[in-house]
């Protein structure tokens, strides 16, 4: 009997012990140093180059339009043969958990942006990203060489310290449904943002004619949407500032912010009014009906102007109808029309090799890779000015000219997304959504609920 | 004699009277259940029925019923986009794996709990239960660090590997059904000079096909459908698992999801889930009635 339990406890723990080695053995085809982040013990492995072979990281999105770069990794690692580069990817959701857990494990990758979330004020608040500065100069590296306007790279400038070097611009622009307007007999919105006759007021006007309301779902459609920008920067489009000016010297800590003033408050009120009062945009229950919970009725062919990020213009060769592009009409800032998503790139605190990271970065941003990454990732917007030319043209049955005045006239009306910049950002754009829900609905009042936010805006920024 | 057959009659007559009372209910029950299943059966219609649409038809509102035209390439179309072959193997290949896993060491491990009364042995119960409590986030790190100082990041093993050490659902799941079967049966085992080790799998094993079962499908849905694991442990594309995979096609925040193709996806995933079930039907509604546990 001993030997029959024996017998029967060395087979099983034989079998649990060959599982696991005949599972090591299938997946663990590659050496963790080639996968693990700023490791160089496998400095044996390829390249036959004499310089020491060091493998750096880049940490991205799971999506077509990020993952491209994998096709640009050869060309680099032949121009570059002492470096391998290992593209690191997650879902959207899961980016920042992901993120957070390597930092912890001390397995951080070496050059990424915030492409979760969070947004650059909390990578810097929480120490995670490394001062370029030192590198920037002994690189002999500058924004101009490399066709980057100077004011992009001081949105990520503190202190005159660098801490990202910008690789995507995206800007605030109007779509519009060609076949909408038509139908309606309406001339096209102009692409000029120096149009003075071009306004909040006439682009209401303009969305009148298309707007239907029908108590068939099927027939309904709306003249407008506008999503310009996340909700807290919106009246400064209207010329009200909700944030205190020294937010950007800071570290994006605001000292004031101005929530429940009249100002801010008409601004919102006039927002509300598309809905309720001019009843040209429609409710966040109808675009939810018509287009799921993060969809876009524009999409759908149901809206006539949809005035938004131009990453909307990237899906642009997809849509079921014409589309063009139109500028921002002007709201009453006469500095303000657009918001500016600048996606910069930047290197870990823990990178252990930071100049081979800087030079994957200074590739990215190259004009002819740019120029490379346009059609790669079906339409990012470089941030090189010279292969913008390349992005214009990107568009079918768009007029690259009407592209190029609004991403023009969108950067010289230009202002650097809050969302990039203020602290504990997630949280503020977590509860606006929330907090403004009721007004969405039309169940309170801009003045019923902006104390509220005002009070709650102040608490998470001290936190 | 006449007399006799009449109240038979009218008992004849009165029992289908009730019977056609009771059919009343009946029809109305069922088709009060048919019209629910249609109901039910309405989103699953919807993922097969857009599977087959178009790009440009996905996007079309009101959605149409049926497809205009019939997209049958987007079931080859997928198999190019996400290299869903290797995405399947390896969620296969690590269900698989996980379920025999489970199988193993939670029935070894309930089977001591439900057997052997020793100091202490409801303490490590509770304390076991109580591992039902920490959340998946809350040991994401230090298990991440754990397994990074064992060089097995990029690997299957920490997917597969904690599975072979017991999951507190199961183990409870499985204790309350060993705990069920008689005493006199492993009594007579020990009398015919059985073994502990083999009365587990020659006597509580071959009893518990139900609750088998069912921890069975437990283990390999959890498995299927596991995301946060496989993002944190996973950095190659070619080891990648289904859901991984599935999660970027809707992870770009600027373009519009290939929902057609993710539909697609949505099927195929389906297929595993839905023939584990079929197959082991009998077996996990048995389960759930012996155990108690829905």
């Amino acid at each position: 009997m001993m030997n029959k339990l024996r017998l029967s406890s060395v087979f099983l723990l034989t079998l649990i012990f060959v599982t696991v080695i005949a599972l090591s053995g299938c997946s663990g085809g590659k050496s963790a140093a080639e996968v693990t982040p700023g490791t160089d013990n496998n400095s044996s492995k390829s390249g036959g180059s004499k310089d020491e072979q060091v493998t750096i990281t880049y940490y991205t999105i799971d999506s077509e339009d990020r993952t491209f770069v994998e096709k640009l990794v050869p060309d680099f690692e032949k121009e570059h043969p002492n470096i391998k580069v290992k593209v690191d990817k997650a879902p959207y959701e899961q980016f920042d958990s992901k993120l957070q857990t390597l930092i912890a494990a001390g397995k951080s990758p070496d050059v990424t942006s915030h492409y979760g979330y969070g947004g650059f004020a909390e990578y810097y608040n929480k120490g995670m990203l490394l001062d370029l500065t030192d590198l920037i100069k002994e690189d002999g590296f500058s924004a101009e060489a490399n066709n980057i306007p100077d004011n992009l790279i001081k949105i990520y400038t503190i202190n005159d310290h660098v801490y990202g070097i910008p690789l995507n611009m995206y800007v605030t622009l109007m779509l519009y449904n060609k076949d909408m307007f038509d139908e309606a007999k309406q001339p096209y919105p102009t692409s000029d943002y120096e149009d003075k006759d071009w306004t909040f007021e006439k682009m209401v006007e303009y969305a009148r004619p298309m707007t239907v309301i029908s108590d068939d779902i099927a027939k309904t459609q709306y003249g407008l949407d506008f999503f310009w920008s996340e909700r807290d920067n919106r009246p400064l489009y209207f010329g009200a500032d909700p944030y205190s000016a020294d937010t950007w010297t800071n570290g994006g800590v605001p000292s004031e912010t101005y929530f429940d003033t009249p100002e801010v408050m008409a601004a919102y009120n006039k927002l509300f009014d598309l809905i309720f009062k001019d009843k040209v945009s429609p409710t966040s229950e109808w675009s939810k009906s018509v287009a799921g919970q993060n969809g876009d009725p524009f999409v759908a062919g149901k809206i006539g102007m949809s005035v938004g990020g131009s990453w909307n213009l990237a899906g642009a060769n997809d849509f079921p109808f014409n589309i063009g592009v139109a500028a921002v009409p002007w709201g009453g800032n006469d500095k303000v029309r657009s918001t500016l998503y600048v996606d910069p790139l930047f290197i870990l605190k823990d990178s252990k090799h930071p100049k081979e990271a800087f030079e994957w970065i200074k590739y990215l941003i190259r004009a002819d890779i740019q120029e490379k990454s346009i059609d790669l990732s079906g339409g990012n917007p470089p941030v090189n000015t010279e292969a913008a030319e390349v992005y214009y043209k990107h568009f079918e049955g768009i007029d690259p000219q009407d592209i190029k005045n609004v991403y023009e006239g969108a950067v010289k009306y230009g202002f650097e997304s809050f969302n990039h910049l203020v602290t504990n950002y997630s949280q503020i754009n977590d509860m606006f959504i929330n907090e403004m829900q009721p007004i969405e609905t039309g169940h309170k009042t801009v003045e019923e609920v902006m104390p509220v936010i005002q009070k709650k805006v102040t608490d998470i920024i001290k936190r | 004699m006449n007399t006799v057959p009449v109240p038979k009659r009218r008992a004849a007559f009165s029992g289908s009277g009730s019977k056609r009372k009771a059919s009343t209910t009946q029809i109305i029950s069922f088709i009060t259940l048919i019209i629910t299943t249609f109901i039910m059966l309405l989103p699953l219609f919807f993922m097969v029925s857009t599977s087959l649409k178009s790009k440009r038809e996905m996007l079309k509102f009101p959605p149409t019923f049926l497809p205009e035209s019939w997209q049958w390439s987007n079931y080859t179309e997928i198999f190019d986009t996400l290299q869903f072959g290797t995405l399947y193997k390896n969620s296969l290949i690590i269900g698989v794996v996980t379920v025999f896993g489970t199988l193993i060491s939670s029935a070894l491990a309930a089977y001591g709990f439900s057997r052997y009364r020793g100091k202490g042995n409801q303490l490590w119960f509770m304390l076991l239960l109580a591992t039902m409590m920490l959340p998946y986030p809350a040991i994401m790190i230090p298990q991440f660090i754990f397994f990074s100082k064992l060089n097995w990041i990029d690997t299957f093993l920490p997917l597969i590997v904690p599975s072979f050490f017991g999951s507190a659902y199961n183990i409870f799941l499985l204790r309350q059904f060993f705990s069920t079967l008689p005493e006199d049966l492993f009594d007579a085992g020990r009398i015919d000079g059985c073994g502990e080790l083999r009365m587990w799998y020659k006597i509580a094993l071959p009893l518990s096909g139900p609750a088998l079962a069912t921890v069975a499908i437990f283990a390999f849905i959890y498995s299927w459908n596991d995301l946060l694991a496989p993002v944190l442990y996973l950095s190659s594309t070619e080891r990648f698992t289904l859901p991984v995979g599935m999660a970027s096609l809707t992870s770009s925040r600027f373009r519009i999801p290939p929902w057609h193709l993710l539909m697609v996806a949505s099927v195929l995933a389906m297929v595993p889930i839905v023939t584990l079930f079929a197959v082991a039907q009998k077996q996990f509604v048995e389960g759930i009635v012996l155990t108690g546990i829905k």
